[in-house]
């Protein structure tokens, strides 16, 4: 780790041309399977970031896998949402060369705060406070999708195909379901469903896709950070909204729609003062309906990491006995919106 | 062959030291990995009462009598593969209520050994 530390520490020194850099804290910090992400305090003498900084390195763990966003294309990612105006962090350097840590790897400025879920679904908010956080959310995404594409620097993501964001979706779930080979009738049936009722599409935009109550800081009632931005790609701009709003991320307080902490009108307020543009409340359930089905395959292919031997754990397995969950509130939430029509 | 006491019994005792004794005592990753411990074996106790109900049997007899009701030809030995292929291929209405409560029954039946307390939400 003190290896490591100062492969940072003189990293960071050079970009900045700091005449001297002396480690003050590093440490691993908790989340994220796939990376590692180390936060870094340096005292820096003279150059562009003079005095104590709070920086984040985040690299690929040795046990990489290849489903999300390498590094690069990731710092990249961060770039455009930070330009566009998003509250994330902001990334400073990248470094490709993998001799110099043993990893590709990035750094970026450390937000204050904490992203727990559970902390913040119990945090005493009065009901102001909730409006405003979660009309923040809806800003927050408002800027992220003014990106929108071609764009030169992304060229890394694909446009989805045939045009349709949704039925793009809905045909990956279909071969993801056929490679795990399991027989899951519910999936089957609401994949059918979100088939035959797919809304027109929205522009193309820049989505996060894991935004998400966990997947972002909050200093008390302050939004300081987007975080995770490994599966960011184009789509629907109702994908970003109805992922949020997603019972899976409510942490258990269901009647709080937007990711335990407020209500959906207020989001898609936050989400029209900052764009201008009114989303249909009823694609942002559509996509709700989707993002259970997302969680239900992303937890399948987990379990199957385990079943194959390729990465034994027990959260994992575990991870495999909560598709029941997405099932039923897959059947719940088809039937109140049929009930609603 | 007689084994007392019962596997089920062992288990429950099991869990109940480990959430009882063990668990308070540890903190951070233990004592995350201790919980998780104890709802997989909370689990496998669920799993083997189940079992003694009859009720895995119970689900698939009502799949199967779905089936032969809307006359799906049974090819794979299992009920649910044979479903889920007839919803993928289109041969169910997916509007129909008793195809709506089959997979509810299906669900419910798999809730009821992973998380019961999600039934009562």
């Amino acid at each position: 780790m003190a290896a490591l530390a100062d492969t940072f520490s003189t990293f960071v020194a050079r970009q900045t041309g700091a005449r001297a850099a002396r480690v003050i804290e590093f440490d691993k910090l908790s989340g994220g399977a796939i990376q590692d992400n180390f936060g870094l305090t340096l005292e820096l003498e003279g150059g562009s970031r003079p005095g104590r900084q709070e920086f984040v390195v985040r690299q690929d763990a040795p046990s990489g896998v290849a489903e999300s966003l390498s590094r690069p294309e990731e710092f990249r990612v961060l770039q455009a949402a930070f330009r566009a105006g998003v509250t994330a962090p902001e990334p400073l350097w990248l470094c490709e060369d993998p001799e110099v840590s043993g990893q590709v790897f990035y750094v970026m400025t450390r937000a204050a705060g904490s992203a727990s879920p559970r902390k913040l679904v119990k945090a005493d908010f009065s009901e102001e406070q909730r409006r405003n956080i979660v009309r923040r959310l809806g800003a927050e995404l408002a800027r992220l999708h003014t990106v929108r594409p071609p764009q030169a620097s992304l060229e890394f993501l694909v446009m989805p195909d045939p045009n349709n964001p949704a039925l793009s979706r809905v045909a990956l779930y279909r071969r993801y379901l056929k490679e795990i080979g399991e027989p899951h009738p519910v999936l089957e049936w609401a994949l059918n469903w979100l088939e035959d009722h797919a809304p027109e599409p929205g522009p193309t935009v820049l989505c996060h896709c894991d935004f998400r109550t966990g997947n972002y800081m909050m200093d008390g009632d302050e939004l300081t950070a987007v975080l995770d931005w490994e599966f960011t790609a184009w789509s629907d701009p109702c994908e970003d909204l109805g992922w949020l709003c997603s019972r899976s991320w409510r942490f258990g307080v269901d009647d709080r729609e937007v990711g335990g902490i407020g209500d959906r009108q207020d989001l898609l307020d936050g989400y029209r003062e900052a764009s201008g543009v009114d989303l249909d409340p009823a694609t942002v359930s559509y996509w709700e309906v989707m993002a259970l089905v997302r969680w239900a395959m992303i937890a399948l292919q987990q379990a199957r990491r385990h079943m194959s031997g390729e990465q034994r754990s027990l959260e994992l397995a575990l991870t495999g006995r909560m598709v029941a969950q997405m099932e039923l509130d897959l059947l719940n939430q088809v039937q109140e919106l049929e009930d609603g029509q | 062959m007689i084994n007392q006491p019962e596997t089920r019994d062992l288990l429950a005792e099991a869990r109940q030291v480990l959430l009882e004794s063990v668990a308070p005592e540890l903190a951070g990753e233990h004592k995350y990995q201790a919980l998780m411990i104890a709802n997989a074996m909370g689990m496998a106790i669920r799993e083997l009462e189940q079992r003694e109900q009859g009720q895995p049997e119970q689900t698939d007899r009502a799949v199967r009598a779905y089936l032969s009701e809307q006359s799906v030809d049974e090819t794979a030995a299992e009920a649910e593969a044979n479903l889920a292929r007839a919803i993928r291929e289109r041969r169910l209405d997916g509007t129909d209520p008793a195809l709506r409560s089959v997979l509810r029954t299906l669900t419910e039946s798999r809730l009821l050994i992973n998380n019961p307390g999600y039934l009562k939400r």
